[in-house]
């Protein structure tokens, strides 16, 4: 977290480089892909058309689970984006991790950045408590959200949507900041023990990298489906 | 150290307008480019299948109206060709009964015919003989008698002598 940065300003508000090329490069992979996958959409599916449909049917599955049908097709295309960014983004690091001379990091998996991890919670929430007032109007809404099951819950209640914020935003920051981590550890431990620690640490290595891409996908999965959950808590659909 | 606090104090607003801004934009260009190509065709897949679902069902129905219509024809053609062929046997029948017929007709024609021809060469025969017995009479009883005899006398004498012949 001490990591050195580098930063810009513009119009009064300061950008850091590492999370503007990261992100960027992620939602260029992202724009690719849908590009690339989606070239000759047809009724008889091609197999690229395939690949695509699969991941908006998993994503409509998550949301199909959680959420009735009305909120389920508006939220389609929020969480079809999300989960195409978040996986990609979430991948991207194993694959591909720049630093400069001065060791200012300029890409790296965007997730593992606490500040997008919250950037992306804040945002998930905030739609989902837009659809409870919307669904419920604000009293409802208020009352649904801190007065349930029963009127003695309201401190508990008011603790939990600080979790809610906190936990979604620090399962997805930890998980793969944490395996970045460890993947920059072990790269280290290479170079290590006078040149011969590559023998212990590609196996380990490559092992790690394996169980970073099931994390990178189990976490866009959840970061998804939490963000259905809670707005189906916060439209009182449960 | 206060310097970096300071600079990570200073940092959140913009990187997170920033993320949140690119995310609505990422959104915003899958949305033309992928989400809403494969939607709409995952709908018109839906309705497509759908359709043709439901002609299918029609279509079988309609196959089995037509079965239902094939059969009812054929048993029609059946009872149909089975009347025909007692109509003609039954005609066959007539036209033989009434060919028999005429034959039978016809040979008890020919049967009396013939017995009536026969009868008549029966009496003439007779007659033939009748006259030839009384001439061969007169000729021998002339040649007896040595007597010459009116030969109608004589005819009249043979002729009484046969009818009492007959009667006896």
């Amino acid at each position: 977290m001490d990591e050195p940065t580098s930063t810009f300003s513009l119009l009064g508000l300061t950008f850091t480089w590492t999370t503007v090329i990261s992100t960027l490069l992620a939602m260029t992979v992202v724009v690719l892909l849908a590009v690339f996958l989606t070239r000759k959409v047809a009724i008889r599916p091609s197999r690229g058309q395939n690949v695509i449909e699969y991941v908006l049917d998993f994503v409509r599955g998550i949301l199909g689970d959680q959420l009735p049908n009305n909120l389920a097709r508006q939220f389609g295309l929020y969480s079809f984006t999300l989960f195409l960014f978040l996986v990609v983004s979430n991948e991207m690091g194993l694959l591909l991790q720049v630093k400069t001379a001065s060791d200012v990091t300029l890409i790296k998996s965007p997730t593992a950045d606490p500040l997008i991890a919250f950037s992306l919670a804040i945002m998930s929430l905030m739609l989902a408590h837009a659809t409870g007032v919307k669904t419920l109007g604000l009293g409802g809404y208020l009352k649904n959200m801190f007065l349930k099951p029963y009127a003695a819950m309201f401190p508990l209640n008011v603790v939990e949507q600080v979790t809610n914020f906190l936990t979604l935003a620090l399962r997805l920051f930890g998980n793969i900041f944490a395996g970045e981590l460890m993947l920059n550890l072990l790269a280290s431990m290479a170079f290590s023990l006078n040149g011969f620690g590559w023998i212990i640490a590609l196996p380990l290595e490559m092992a790690w990298q394996a169980f970073s891409l099931l994390i990178g996908g189990i976490q866009a999965y959840v970061f998804v489906m939490l963000t259905a959950v809670f707005t189906a808590q916060l439209s009182g659909e449960e | 150290m206060a310097q970096t606090l300071l600079m990570t104090k200073a940092m959140p607003l913009g990187d997170m307008v920033f993320i949140i801004v690119a995310f609505l934009l990422l959104m915003v260009i899958l949305k033309n480019v992928a989400y809403g190509p494969l939607t709409k065709v995952l709908d018109q897949r839906a309705d497509k299948i759908n359709k043709d679902l439901d002609e299918a069902e029609q279509k079988n129905q309609d196959a089995a109206s037509l079965v239902e219509q094939r059969q009812k024809e054929l048993s029609d053609s059946k009872n149909q060709a089975s009347q025909m062929i007692t109509v003609a046997k039954k005609s066959a029948k007539e036209q033989s009964d009434a060919l028999i017929q005429a034959a039978n007709t016809q040979v008890a024609g020919m049967r009396q015919s013939a017995q009536e021809d026969a009868a008549q060469m029966k009496d003439d025969a007779m007659n033939t003989a009748k006259k030839d017995v009384a001439d061969l009479s007169v000729t021998i009883a002339s040649k007896l008698i040595q007597k010459e005899l009116s030969a109608d006398d004589q005819r009249a004498l043979i002729d009484a002598y046969l009818a009492e012949l007959g009667q006896q």
